[in-house]
């Protein structure tokens, strides 16, 4: 276990980076595009350990990540012109905007989880459009202006004030969410699921409830999009419908993708890469206005170059490097092709 | 190591087999139980209870006691239906053979449409920012944007298959993320050189009447009967090419199992790129049609493709049949929804159409008529 | 004796030391005197309004070059920005240009970069309704940075959130519309009339507008549609349009307008113009044109802005837009844009900044204090008339309304009405107290407005 491999020590490199960050990037950078870069990256894990050890390529995780987000916004603002202003103490809204998403996860899980491949792709798909109308439509609780002012607890926020409480605060949660996905991989559950994703037929007849499984997993997701969730509110101070509509859906999934679907520290490579190309390359002249064109074309090239994304790239690397590491198990479900439809 | 989900101990496999058997036979009775509920309890609703007073007042009232707009509404949702089906059944087409799911579908609407909308102001002659009334408008100028439109998207469509999908055939996530990355490239190019403001495609004079139906009197709008015309045109000659045509043939064995196509020494890859292009040039002449029908603007290319996706996802991907019904259900539900709900509540329209989806596939996962492999 | 000879010693040192510290002070003063002014605009390049991008640019430029003595980077693309440009040698300089899609979750994100990587003190934008109630909510966060607003026309914005440091100079959606209902009731006849509008707070706000007014005169709305957002069908919407009614006022917009329009066609015949009333969306240079011929006749709400008006300060407005920029992509000729919405409003958003920091010579210390009580009252003169700020930092502003007509077979709009000094509370319907305006809000209520019957009949040009 403790033998030094290059993934290590870019790792604990990276890792220690972060923790100094605040010593040597701006405000800015800590508050705003690092923050940004933890709770995107906690809800693209998300999405990778449904694809990595699930073979559920889910665009659901928005959905989820967004209900936790309004729930929250709802029962802990007050005196907004929209939604319930409850003015709960955030904490309350944390456990119950986590509730309600775990709850809407295995909900979707269930309903989801008879289908496979590009069908659940699709499915989960109609759950963040489902998710985004509700919220427009229902105005009691959002409507498309959304909620404002949502408040981090008082020992974290103001956020603006002391964005770099907030910061430390994701950093711990993501650090978190990355050891919990890692250790339930390796669980009995863990390894059932990615032998549900190998081979659904014969676990079936071993007697394992593919259903089941699939479910929980999915929830188990929903909680961990949902943590993001909760993050993004109390780093946004707001949020709306169109915080969760398509484009923010296809957004996590870019991520996912150009950090590579198949390790869940791609997750975090992905968000950093997409955070910081949308922050600047407005700042381009000659790309301007134009700069969806920019994130389009890279990430087309990515997919087309490398579809394990950028961490593809690195485990390519280090494997022609004399530092080869074990081979890995996770298979990479971009380039495995269509997966066996279950039952 | 404990087993999360261990196999229940002491029971002999063929009991076991047959409690799962009676378990699904019993889920499955449940789900039709709840499909027909939902179909029934709506259709109650709309023929013989919703009120025209009261908390629950509706704008109609119920069929019996307004057949006039309930007739309305019904051909409304039949001809919204004919246009998604030509839309959808390009997406279809592609999916069943090539398990690419295409998620520039709605891009390529979008584009064939501004193609054909700049070539029918050209051809007009009053300029390209002012939008055409139908007075000014012959068959001519609709017909041939239209074609150009289509042979156009279709061109599109085939140059994108054969430089990003021709060589990760059977990646189907893959291409659907090649096909996202399209789609986001053309839609931000299509907003920079067409611009943000809405803009429609003016019907021919010869269509823009009414079509006296002699039921109820209702003067109904020739232009809907026109799309509808179309879809089943469309309809037809889809079925007639993969029913009678070698190519067709083809398609349809390669749907069922595509390596013994090719181990037959079938040019699989020509068959690829005709059903591709089909496929594209739908999505060009829905987009020609659906910007006479309504209007082309950014945002109703995500609009077009999400109604695509609901539409094979209720029919079952791949299937032509299922994307005419999958069709007819969206057009029917949304324009029942909109008209039937009671009046407080048609806000909540929109997400009737995505509740059904969910409904559909937690009975049938593979849409109402899709097949497993 | 030998001690005060010392200190007499003493006095020509302390004398040097006292002109060294002025001296140095002096400088420093002067140093601080030249410290340039940071400023950021957010514009929507992405989204329904993303074409408008450079409208909006050509309104800030417009007013730097006029009231700023700044230079336009490039006559033909707005979006390049200014030159030059000092208050009181205190240099302008602007630091970026955001870019937003008329959602608040953008606009939050693309003013956190303006604001905190970009450093920028002041910033002016954005440019529609939810973005500037995010905005404003952003603004009561960080008091020592000054926020105008650029075309957004939210009533919360400024009813309810009411950040100090949040100031509009433009109108809000409802008292654009200021004048429809006097028109509909008292020259049109109508009596009874039925409302459509998208179901989002904008268009709940200026239908507000029409019938908080309409009603007060005595008129009745007997029904109220709301299609949702992204609809493509609109027959079932346009089939339940009541034909029973003297009138309907249309407030869909974006890519539902025409749609609306041909199911309405479809389910009802011909539009008559005479019995129609829209929202500024009829009306926008560069979105009216696409409506065709089947709206002429109709009379349109504005912005506040009157592109034919005749008066010297009108012209004179045009004529500077057309002086500053040749052209205006992607509409072209610049001089026609000036009375859009989007140039108007930024315009005169940013002209309110720039008097407000000539009243403080420039000055920006103090966390902006000063600033922004000069901004608070600052009175312009703008070229549609006066234009002053209530206490929620609302301007109270003239209402223009126009016909749709046609002119060589080409659908046109000419101003037809002028309503002066409307302010943002309909007398007393709007507070910060009331719900916002919403489907069911405001309800149909016989009161007095204080701008009835002060309608007046512009000249207007052609």
């Amino acid at each position: 276990m403790s033998r030094v491999t290059p993934d290590r020590v870019v790792g604990v490199a990276a890792l220690v980076l972060a923790v100094l960050a605040p010593l040597y990037l701006s405000s800015y950078w800590v508050g705003t595009l690092l923050t940004q870069m933890l709770f995107l990256g906690i809800v693209a894990a998300s999405l990778i350990f449904l694809s990595a050890y699930g073979g559920m390529v889910s665009l659901g995780q928005v959905a989820i990540y967004g209900i936790a987000g309004f729930v929250v916004g709802n029962v802990t603002t007050n005196g907004n012109t929209k939604g319930l202003n409850l003015g709960w103490n955030p904490w309350w809204g944390v456990v119950l905007g986590l509730a309600i998403a775990v709850a809407a996860a295995l909900l979707f899980g269930a309903l989801a989880s008879r289908s496979v491949g590009i069908y659940f792709l699709m499915i989960t798909l109609t759950y963040s459009v489902i998710a985004n109308l509700t919220f427009g439509q229902v105005t009691d609780v959002s409507g498309f202006g959304g909620i404002s002012g949502i408040p981090a607890p008082k020992h974290i926020g103001p956020v603006d004030a002391h964005s770099n409480r907030l910061y430390y605060v994701a950093l711990g949660v993501a650090l978190a969410v990355y050891i919990l996905l890692r250790y339930i991989s390796r669980t009995p559950f863990g390894l059932t699921l990615q032998g549900l994703r190998d081979d659904p037929v014969r676990m079936s007849s071993l007697g394992y409830n593919v259903m089941l499984h699939r479910t929980i997993a999915f929830a188990f997701a929903g909680f961990v999009a949902g943590v993001g969730g909760v993050l993004f509110v109390w780093w946004n101070g707001h949020i709306d419908p169109a915080s969760i509509d398509l484009s923010a859906t296809i957004d996590v999934l870019v991520i996912a993708v150009v950090g590579g679907l198949y390790r869940i520290e791609g997750a975090w490579v992905g968000a950093l890469f997409f955070v910081v190309i949308n922050n600047y390359s407005q700042q381009i002249s000659f790309i301007g206005p134009r700069f969806h064109t920019l994130i389009g074309a890279i990430f087309l090239v990515i997919v087309l170059v490398s579809p394990g994304g950028l961490v593809g790239l690195w485990d390519r690397a280090v494997a022609l490097s004399p530092f080869r590491r074990r081979g890995p198990t996770d298979r990479n479900p971009i380039e495995a092709g269509q997966v066996e439809p279950s039952v | 190591m404990t087993q999360a989900a261990a196999p229940t101990p002491g029971l002999a496999g063929s009991d076991r087999a047959r409690i799962l058997a009676l378990r699904r036979r019993v889920l499955q009775a449940l789900g039709l139980l709840v499909l027909g509920a939902i179909v029934v309890i709506p259709a109650v609703w709309v023929l013989f209870l919703a009120p025209t007073t009261g908390k629950w007042a509706t704008s109609f009232g119920s069929a019996v006691h307004d057949p006039k707009d309930f007739l309305i509404t019904l051909l409304n949702g039949i001809t919204a239906a004919a246009l998604y089906f030509v839309v959808a059944s390009g997406f279809t087409l592609i999916f069943g053979l090539m398990r690419v799911v295409n998620m520039a579908h709605g891009a390529f609407f979008l584009f064939g449409g501004y193609v054909a909308l700049k070539l029918q102001r050209h051809m007009v002659g009053e300029g390209g920012s002012f939008g055409l009334s139908s007075s000014q408008v012959n068959l001519t100028h609709w017909i041939v944007p239209a074609l150009v439109g289509t042979v156009a998207i279709a061109a599109m469509g085939l140059a994108m298959q054969q430089l990003f999908l021709r060589w990760n055939q059977g990646q189907d996530l893959r291409q659907a993320l090649i096909t996202i990355a399209v789609s986001i490239i053309l839609a931000d190019q299509m907003l920079a050189h067409f611009g943000g403001v809405a803009e429609d495609i003016a019907w021919p004079r010869n269509w823009d009447t009414f079509v006296n139906l002699r039921v109820k009197g209702i003067q109904y709008t020739e232009t809907r009967l026109v799309i509808l015309a179309i879809a089943v045109g469309i309809g037809v000659l889809l079925w007639l090419w993969l029913k009678k045509t070698r190519t067709g043939m083809v398609i349809r064995a390669g749907v069922d199992d595509r390596a013994m196509v090719s181990a037959l020494g079938v040019n699989i890859q020509l068959t690829f790129a005709i059903a591709f292009a089909i496929g594209s040039a739908l999505a060009g002449l829905g987009g020609v049609i659906g910007g006479s029908f309504a209007s082309l603007a950014p945002g109703v290319d995500a609009n077009w493709l999400l109604y695509s996706l609901v539409v094979v996802i209720i029919g079952g991907m791949g299937s032509l049949g299922g994307a005419a019904i999958g069709a007819l259900l969206l057009g029917i539900t949304t324009n029942f929804a909109a008209a039937y709900l009671p009046s407080n509540y048609t806000y909540y329209s929109i997400i009737f159409t995505f509740v059904l989806v969910a409904i559909v596939l937690a009975v049938r996962p593979l849409g109402l008529f899709g097949r497993p492999e | 004796m030998r001690a005060l000879r010392s200190r007499w010693k003493l006095i020509p040192l302390a004398g040097a030391v006292i002109v060294a510290a002025a001296a140095v002070a002096a400088t420093a003063t002067a140093r601080n005197s030249a410290s340039p002014i940071r400023i950021a605009v957010l514009s929507d390049c992405q989204g329904a309004f993303g074409s408008f991008d450079n409208q909006d640019m050509a309104g800030v430029v417009t007013a730097m070059v006029q009231y700023a003595g700044a230079k336009a980077k490039n006559p033909n693309k707005p979006r390049d920005g200014w030159v030059g440009g000092q208050i009181n040698g205190h240099p302008l300089k602007l630091v970026g240009i955001g870019c937003s899609n008329d959602r608040a979750d953008t606009a939050i994100k693309e003013t956190k970069r303006l604001m905190e990587q970009l450093k920028a003190d002041i910033m002016i934008g954005p440019l529609s309704g939810d973005e500037s109630i995010a905005v404003a909510n952003y603004a009561k966060q960080h008091p020592t940075k000054t926020f105008v607003d650029g075309a957004a026309g939210a009533q919360d914005t400024t009813l309810k959130v009411r950040a100090k440091n949040f100031f509009r100079f433009n109108g809000d959606g409802a008292q654009w519309n200021a004048g429809l209902g006097d028109l509909a009731y008292n020259k049109l006849g109508w009596k009874t009339a039925a409302v459509v509008a998208d179901d989002y707070s904008f268009a709940w706000t200026s239908a507000a507008g029409f019938v908080a007014e309409f009603c007060a005169v005595g008129g009745k709305v007997t029904k109220r549609v709301f299609p949702p957002l992204n609809t493509t069908d609109y027959s079932s919407y346009a089939q339940q349009m009541p034909t029973n009614v003297d009138g309907t006022f249309v407030a869909v917009g974006g890519a539902g307008l025409i749609p609306f329009l041909k199911a309405y066609e479809q389910a009802h015949g011909p539009i008559d113009g005479k019995k129609f009333i829209g929202n500024l969306f009829w009306g926008t240079p560069g979105q009216f044109e696409q409506l065709s011929s089947r709206v002429a006749g109709a009379y349109v709400g504005g912005a506040g802005t009157a592109g034919d008006l005749a008066t010297p300060a009108a012209q004179a407005y045009n004529k500077m837009v057309g002086k500053v920029f040749k052209q205006i992509p992607p509409f072209g000729a610049a001089a026609p844009q000036a009375s859009s919405t989007f140039t108007f409003g930024y315009y005169v958003n940013t002209w309110g900044l720039l008097a407000g920091l000539k009243g403080v010579k420039g000055d920006i210390s103090g966390g902006q204090k000063k600033l922004q009580a000069a901004i608070g009252k600052v009175k312009l003169r703008t070229p549609y008339g006066p234009v002053h700020l209530d206490k929620n930092r609302q301007a109270v502003i003239p209402v223009y309304y126009q016909q749709l007509y046609l002119k060589n077979g080409k659908l046109a709009v000419k101003t037809v009405g002028y309503i002066p000094g409307v302010d943002q509370s309909f007398g007393g319907t709007f507070t910060s107290k009331t719900p916002p305006p919403g489907r069911n809000f405001p309800a149909c209520v016989k009161r007095n407005l204080p701008w009835i019957g002060h309608t007046q009949v512009p000249k207007v040009t052609g």
